[in-house]
């Protein structure tokens, strides 16, 4: 962390070339951008009745092939046309938990190393409290008990994942406060208000767009999971959910591979993709490690 | 290396387990794949259905439906005489059927096992409800007993009870805590119980003194499974041999697959849509906060009309059930009530249209009425598939659905509490319409607290409860059939729910090694989950081949044995070589 403030962003900013070099983050990066794309475009394109079991008319467990190149599912719908709508829904669900998880942990952590004392004691106790409970017991316990929806997806992956940023920005926080010109920004008579705005959070927020990418990656497998154990929203088609129907109404016994491989991989992928933009960022912000 | 080794070594033993089990010549053992757990082999306590089921193959009733047509036959009671007023029943028990142990089978046991449960509010756990009406039970001699009720009671030919061995039971201190697990289990079915493992297996075996005549198989294995998937698997790879409560995607999946024969069997169960219709408590209070619209009789029958349940059997179903009308599905014929073609609701959204307009209900700006809940249960296959198809269809006549899916116990919540609009429910019935009609009288709904009664719908009606208060003190079959089928039409004309479909009860057996199970009725019936135990006691093996096959399964064991050996040794000497290579 020694140099961060003098390589990293404070002194050049966001440096776009340095991200360049990391060759796998760029091939993150653009696998993103086009799940990106599809997921915003296609559901457009898609006409509104073929995903309408009422409407289809195709035969189901059709394996893949000139009419449909990933097959039908088991009322007729195309796979291909699924998984495309599935996109967004994944791709949503993991960004919005990320984005909740991480402001979660970015407020306690900030919060926690800047006051200290008795405040940052109660928060940290909280901190190790749920980082010890089992995240997705109890992320599975709270969309049981929760009704159902994308909301509370959301929000029971939020609540289970931010005690490692948490973490992380705290640490991050005290060593900055530690630091000289810190001493003299509160000297020359900067409040909380000032030292945390002005020299706290501009050294935090890369570190938190790091932690804020990897949790993308964790956030869509958990949504995968809940999707897949049927506790998501069950009207709504996501990766996890298509899983999810697959095993339901017996993709297994009949041998549809063609139901079962799509999803899985699509999530491989994706979340690879975040995993590999997140490490190179990480490379970026701390160029020593 | 040494972890190795062994992995290596549990992989061959799993291996050998997999392969086919050599046919050697040995007992005939029926194995059956069950996915529901056991919750006590003590038959005063056990409810669930895998329980009851295991009771009827270890415990005669007093009397038994038969196989063919499920009518009143002989159990242990061979005849029966009930009193000009219909309040003292008399039956014999003949001389000569006995006890797994051997000692003989008399009035006493009977007398005993009804008493115990007069006497005894512990043994009234399971099957209470058949005796409340008792106000004595008593052994004349060895051969008679003698019944005497309150009321009038129908279903005196059909007392589902176990009946236990006297000398046996009334040794007995707490029933509570008795587990019934003194193997082998003193019985009077056509099996006794030798051995039971929670969660892994449970064993009988034939019993020579079954006064039918023993069983062809000798020994009847209960094998469980984590879910039907998993059992489903085992089926096609011989390990088990009869698989019930398939979904239609694995019964499809079993098609063409050879060995394994598949039995589509009308069902005792059906799915409904319940409707809302102003809940109220038994003190008239109202409860819960359904759609105030849906206390109009007219919104309910517009809604039963725009539902395609056509549409439903074939795609959500995928044909594996029948169309939904009456409350009594038509494995029970004579109760099975069809609406005559002036009565029936046929789907017609644009009929469905035009009724709620009539109702005061037109269609606002945006094309809508007004719009419902639909709670459902997720991971229920139908449930989930249904709710889009009920989506679309409800939306078509101006009524958008909010389609909630939660789980198991949230449903019961919702349907207990009346926080419902539309929900889907189901309910298993028996051979006597008696307990699925008592479902929808004003007497079941609960009181304030939500508490003490079963209703299914929340139906209140005084045309329909009159009507079964009648066919309760009915004696005369024919008679009684007429008021029970009046009772279901009035119930499809009232809408509290809408029967959807007869779900049809799908099964599959090693026909390789069965010939021949007995099914209840003998047309379209069920093996397994029957009103009594002629699927496993009818179960005939298959005439045996030549021992040849045996020697082919010890080759194979051999040959992959020492395929096992020579890829531990051939891994032994490459790990070697790595590490020299290392150094």
């Amino acid at each position: 962390m020694n140099g961060f403030n003098a390589d990293g962003f404070n002194a050049d900013g966001f440096n776009a070339a340095r991200l360049l070099e990391h060759k796998a983050g760029v091939a993150g990066a653009a696998i993103l951008a086009v799940a990106a794309l599809v997921a915003v475009v296609a559901p457009l394109l898609i006409p509104a009745d073929a995903l309408d079991v009422t409407r289809v008319t195709d035969p189901p467990w059709q394996a893949p092939g000139a009419g449909h190149w990933l097959g039908t599912d088991h009322t007729g719908r195309s796979i291909a046309l699924l998984m495309v709508q599935g996109a967004g829904t994944s791709l949503f669900v993991g960004l919005t938990a990320a984005v909740l998880a991480v402001a979660i942990g970015a407020l306690v952590g900030v919060v926690s190393g800047h006051f200290g004392g008795l405040l940052a004691g109660a928060l940290l106790r909280v901190t190790d409290f749920f980082l010890v409970l089992p995240a997705l017991v109890l992320a599975i316990a709270l969309s049981t008990v929760l009704p159902r929806g994308l909301s509370t997806i959301v929000l029971a992956i939020g609540l289970t994942s931010w005690p490692s940023t948490a973490r992380v920005v705290r640490a991050q926080t005290l060593t900055i406060e530690a630091r000289p010109f810190v001493e003299r920004a509160r000297a020359l008579g900067g409040g909380h208000g000032h030292v945390i705005a002005r020299h706290v959070m501009p050294s935090v927020v890369p570190l938190v767009l790091v932690n804020a990418t990897l949790a993308v990656a964790s956030a869509i497998v958990a949504e995968s999971t809940l999707a897949f154990l049927g506790l998501g929203d069950p009207t709504r088609i996501s990766w996890g959910a298509l899983l999810h129907q697959a095993q339901l109404h017996g993709a297994v016994p009949q041998r549809a591979w063609w139901f079962l491989l799509p999803p899985g991989a699509a999530i491989v992928v994706v979340v690879l993709a975040f995993t590999l933009v997140g490490r190179a960022l990480e490379a970026v912000v701390t160029p020593k490690r | 290396m040494r972890v190795k080794l062994c992995a290596l070594l549990a992989t061959a033993a799993t291996l050998g387990l997999a392969t086919p089990p050599a046919t050697a010549e040995g007992p005939d053992i029926l194995k059956v794949a069950i996915v529901q757990q056991i919750d006590s082999m003590n038959p005063f306590l056990a409810v669930f259905q895998s329980s009851t089921e295991i009771g009827r193959l270890m415990y005669d009733y007093l009397t038994a439906y038969a196989a063919d047509d499920q009518r009143v036959t002989e159990g242990l009671a061979n005849r029966w005489e009930p009193s000009a007023d219909k309040l003292t029943w008399t039956f014999t028990v003949p001389k000569g059927k006995a006890w797994s142990d051997g000692e003989p089978i008399t009035a006493q046991d009977v007398a005993f096992t009804y008493n115990l449960m007069l006497t005894n509010e512990v043994a009234r756990t399971a099957n209470g409800s058949f005796v409340t009406n008792f106000s004595s039970v008593t052994a004349t001699d060895n051969q008679t007993v003698v019944i005497k009720t309150k009321a009038p009671q129908v279903t005196m030919l059909a007392l589902d009870i176990p009946i236990v061995p006297k000398h046996v039971w009334e040794k007995v201190g707490d029933i509570k805590d008795y587990a019934n697990d003194q193997m082998p289990v003193v019985g009077s079915g056509p099996f006794v119980l030798t051995e039971h493992v929670p969660g892994q297996f449970i064993k009988l075996r034939v019993n020579n003194t079954y006064w039918r005549g023993a069983a062809k198989i000798d020994e009847l294995h209960f094998v469980y499974f984590q879910n039907s998937d998993a059992a489903v698997q085992a089926l096609g790879k011989g390990e088990v041999h009869l698989v019930n409560r398939m979904t239609p995607a694995q019964f499809d999946s079993l098609r063409d697959k050879a060995d394994v024969a598949r039995n589509k069997a009308q069902g005792r169960r059906f799915t409904e849509l319940l409707i809302n219709p102003g809940a109220q408590t038994n003190a008239g209070e109202p409860i819960g906060d359904g759609n105030p619209a849906l206390k109009d009789v007219r919104v309910r029958r517009a809604i039963a009309q725009a539902i395609d349940l056509d549409a439903l059997l074939q795609r959500v179903s995928l044909g594996y059930a029948e169309k939904g009308a009456g409350l009594v599905p038509p494995v029970f014929g004579k109760w099975h009530w069809q609406p005559s073609p002036s009565e029936e609701r046929k789907f017609d959204p644009a009929a469905a249209n035009a009724a709620l307009d009539a109702a005061g209900f037109p269609r606002k700006a945006d094309g809508t009425r007004f719009s419902l809940r639909l709670t459902g249960r997720a991971g229920r296959a139908y449930d989930e598939q249904a709710s889009e198809f009920l989506k679309r269809q409800l939306g078509d006549i101006g009524i958008p659905l909010d389609v909630r899916l939660v789980s198991d116990n949230q449903l019961n919540e919702v349907t207990t509490a009346a926080t419902y609009d539309l929900a889907f429910s189901g309910w298993a019935t028996n051979i006597d319409p008696d307990f699925v009609l008592g479902l929808h009288t004003c007497a079941q709904r609960p009181g304030a607290d939500g508490k003490g009664g079963t209703t299914d719908a929340y139906f209140c009606d005084k045309t329909y409860d009159e009507l079964y208060a009648r066919q309760l003190s009915e004696f005369d079959e024919g008679k009684r059939v007429e008021i029970v089928k009046q009772m279901q039409a009035r119930f499809y004309d009232q809408v509290p729910s809408v029967v959807l479909a007869y779900d049809n009860a799908l099964e599959a057996y090693r026909s390789d090694r069965f010939a021949r199970f007995t099914t209840q009725p003998a047309q379209g019936g069920v093996i397994m989950a029957q009103n009594g135990m002629w699927g496993y006691y009818g179960a005939e093996p298959v005439v045996r081949a030549t021992s040849a096959t045996s020697w082919v399964g010890w080759g194979v064991l051999l040959v992959g044995f020492m395929a096992v050996v020579l890829t531990v040794m051939v891994r032994t000497n490459r790990r070697q070589a790595t590490a020299e290579e290392r150094e």
